[in-house]
């Protein structure tokens, strides 16, 4: 699954603002029919206390390629025609967009397909991590434990 | 040997490099810190090793010049 990403195909951390309407437009062709967006943003509580903002921390190199690698997938999975998946990094404020994915097709269907898996492998996948703070304090958000290989000799079962 | 979220504060490292002696594997490397930080002992088994950018098993044989992490559970999103 080497080169199945198109030119087209946007994969990036940000430190400013998420400009959603520019990546939508960069997605939409002709030929396509639907685009699904996905709009991940900060809520202001978690787990019933109120947040103040979030810090986004990612180890960078690993994190592009693992959106890179959802791209493939999601290309190799459903009938898609350009994805995009954009995260942003640094403090955040209430309200703002932290994750933004926009996937184009010719039919509905699998652009919502898509749209899902896309935003729950992230998810599992891409090491990116929040703090949320709190009058009180800040606590690194419970996250998700990606899949690791198996060991190699023994415990393999 | 990067450190992020939880581990880079109770560690206060960022970024060091780690000098293992041959067929060291990735759980050596903990061992290592974990004598060196034992409040990270706890966290072993919420942690995902990585090696060169590609998730691990504890078991992998690290060779010169690896970039390793241990990661903490991912919550972007």
């Amino acid at each position: 699954m080497s080169d199945k990403a198109l030119a087209n195909d946007l994969f990036a951390l940000l430190q400013s603002p998420i400009d959603m309407a520019a990546i939508v437009r960069e997605v939409r062709a002709d030929q396509d029919g639907a685009i699904v967006t996905f709009d991940g943003f900060v809520r202001n509580e978690s787990h019933g206390r109120p947040t103040l903002y979030l810090d986004y921390q990612a180890y960078e190199h690993m994190a592009l390629s693992k959106m890179r690698e959802i791209g493939m997938l999601a290309r190799e999975k459903f009938a898609i025609h350009r994805i995009a998946i954009v995260h942003r990094l640094g403090r955040l404020q209430i309200g703002e967009t932290s994750v933004f994915i926009a996937i184009s097709a010719p039919h509905r269907n699998a652009a919502f397909d898509a749209c899902r898996f896309a935003i729950d492998t992230l998810k599992r996948t891409v090491p990116i991590w929040k703090k949320e703070y709190f009058d009180d304090g800040a606590v690194w958000a419970d996250g998700e434990l990606p899949p690791a290989p198996p060991s190699t000799p023994k415990a393999a079962s | 040997m990067l450190f992020f979220g939880r581990m880079r504060d109770l560690t206060g490292v960022t970024e060091e490099a780690l000098e293992l002696p041959t067929g060291a594997t990735l759980a050596d490397a903990f061992a290592r810190y974990a004598a060196r930080f034992p409040q990270l002992d706890a966290f072993r088994s919420s942690l995902v090793a990585s090696r060169n950018e590609e998730f691990a098993s504890w078991d992998t044989p690290l060779t010169e010049d690896d970039t390793i992490a241990f990661l903490p559970p991912v919550s972007g999103g």
